[in-house]
C-alpha cells in the first residue's frame, strides 16, 4: 500500500515540470526518486518503517490522541 | 597505478555518471532521466572524451527502475559511437531487481559492483550482503561483464581483497574509490592517498568524489596515476551556487584539467585495453 501522503504532480510553488512527479503531501516538497521508492513501498520498503517524515507524523498524532 | 604512471603519461579513462539514483530533476531539471535524454547526454560526453557511461533506469515519473535499464541501453547504443556501457547493479533496492543491469540484451561490457552495505537516510542500508555481490561477480564473470568495484569506504577495500582470494575477479581489477558523507570514506586528500597505497597488486583505481569534492579528488587521481569519474550523478553543481547545466558541462572541465596536467585521454578502445577488456 503507498503512502497516503503521496500524490503526483506536475508543479508546486517554485517548480514546473513537463510530467508528474512524486510529492509529499506531509512536508509539502516533491520528494528525490530515493525516496520515492520508500513513498511506493516499492521492492522491500514499506513508508510505515522507513519514513522519518511519516513516522514522526504518526508519532505526533498518537500523542495528540493521548 | 601510481605516480610514475602519471609521469609516464598513461592515459585517462573518463567516465561519465549522467543521472544515478538519487537525484531527479526536483534537485537539478537539468539532470536527464528519460532515455532519450540519457543517450544525448552520453553521446556529447562521448564526443568531449568519456569513454565509459555508468547508467541508471529511470521510469516516466523519474523514479528508479531496472527494467528501464534496457531502453537506456538501446538508446545509447542508438546515439553513441562507441562508448562503453556500465550499468549500476547498486542502489538501495533489492537483489533481483539490480541483478537486471547485467541481463539486458546485449548484457552491458562493464557493471558496477558495490562492495558493501552503505547508509540511506535514516532507516536504510542496502543489501549488499557477500552472498549478493560474490553472486554478482560470478554471474558477471560468466557473460564476459567487467566489474567496476565500488569500495565507498576503507572496509570495502577488505572485502575486495577477499573477493580476489576467492578467484571472483580478474585482473587488472578495477577498483572506483567512492568519497562522500555518511558511510563513503570521508572526503579528504590524506584518505584518497591511503586508500591508494592500499589496493590489490594489479589494480587500476578510479576516483568519484560526492559534490563540491568532485574536482579537487579527481584531479588528484590525476596526477596518482588514476583514472576519473564526474557527472550529475555524483555532482549537481558546476561551482557553488551555480546549478550543472548538463553532464557535459561537467566533462569538458575534467578533460581541460586532465589535459593541463599532461595525460591524454582514453579513447573507448584504449580504455578496453587499459582494463583488459579486450
Ligand atoms: S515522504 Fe514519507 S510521508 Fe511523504 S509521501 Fe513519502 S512516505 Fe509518505
Amino acid at each position: 500500500m503507498v503512502c497516503p501522503y503521496l500524490e503526483y504532480r506536475t508543479h508546486d510553488e517554485s517548480h514546473e515540470f513537463d510530467h508528474p512527479r512524486a510529492y509529499c503531501g506531509a512536508s509539502e516538497a516533491f520528494v528525490s526518486p530515493m525516496q520515492a521508492d520508500v513513498c511506493n513501498d516499492r521492492d522491500r520498503f514499506d513508508h510505515a518503517s522507513y519514513c522519518s517524515v511519516y513516522r514522526r507524523l504518526v508519532a505526533e498524532i498518537e500523542s495528540g490522541d493521548d | 597505478m601510481t605516480y610514475d604512471d602519471y609521469l609516464a603519461g598513461k592515459k585517462v579513462i573518463l567516465t561519465v555518471a549522467t543521472t544515478g539514483g538519487v537525484h531527479g530533476k526536483d534537485a537539478n531539471l537539468n539532470l536527464p532521466e528519460q532515455p532519450a535524454e540519457i543517450a544525448r547526454d552520453v553521446r556529447e560526453c562521448e564526443r568531449l572524451g568519456a569513454s565509459i557511461a555508468h547508467v541508471h533506469g529511470r521510469d516516466e515519473y523519474g523514479e528508479n527502475s531496472a527494467a528501464h535499464l534496457q531502453a537506456v541501453n538501446d538508446a545509447i547504443r542508438d546515439h553513441c559511437e562507441d562508448v562503453i556501457i556500465q550499468n549500476t547493479t547498486g542502489g538501495q533496492s533489492a537483489y533481483e531487481s539490480r541483478v537486471r543491469g547485467i541481463r539486458t540484451d546485449p548484457p552491458p561490457e562493464m557493471a558496477s559492483l558495490d562492495m558493501g552495505p552503505f547508509n540511506r537516510g535514516q532507516h536504510i542500508i542496502t543489501e549488499h550482503t557477500r552472498h549478493n555481490i560474490e553472486s554478482l561477480a560470478r554471474e558477471m564473470r560468466e557473460r564476459g561483464i567487467k566489474p567496476e568495484l565500488e569500495a565507498f569506504n576503507n572496509g570495502h577495500l577488505n572485502e575486495t581483497h577477499r573477493l580476489i582470494d576467492l578467484g571472483l575477479l580478474e585482473e587488472p581489477y578495477y577498483v572506483n574509490l567512492i568519497f562522500g558523507g555518511g558511510t563513503f570514506s570521508m572526503p579528504s586528500p590524506r584518505n584518497l592517498l591511503n586508500l591508494v597505497d592500499n589496493l590489490p597488486e594489479n589494480a587500476e583505481f578510479n576516483v568519484l568524489a560526492t559534490g563540491r569534492h568532485q574536482l579537487p579528488l579527481t584531479t588528484m587521481a590525476v596526477l596518482l596515476g588514476g583514472h576519473v569519474r564526474v557527472g550529475m550523478e555524483d555532482n549537481l553543481y558546476f561551482e557553488r551556487g551555480r546549478p550543472a547545466e548538463n553532464n557535459a558541462q561537467l566533462v569538458e572541465r575534467s578533460v581541460e584539467v586532465i589535459e593541463r596536467l599532461g595525460r591524454e585521454i582514453a579513447t573507448p578502445e584504449e580504455a578496453r585495453s587499459i582494463l583488459g577488456m579486450d
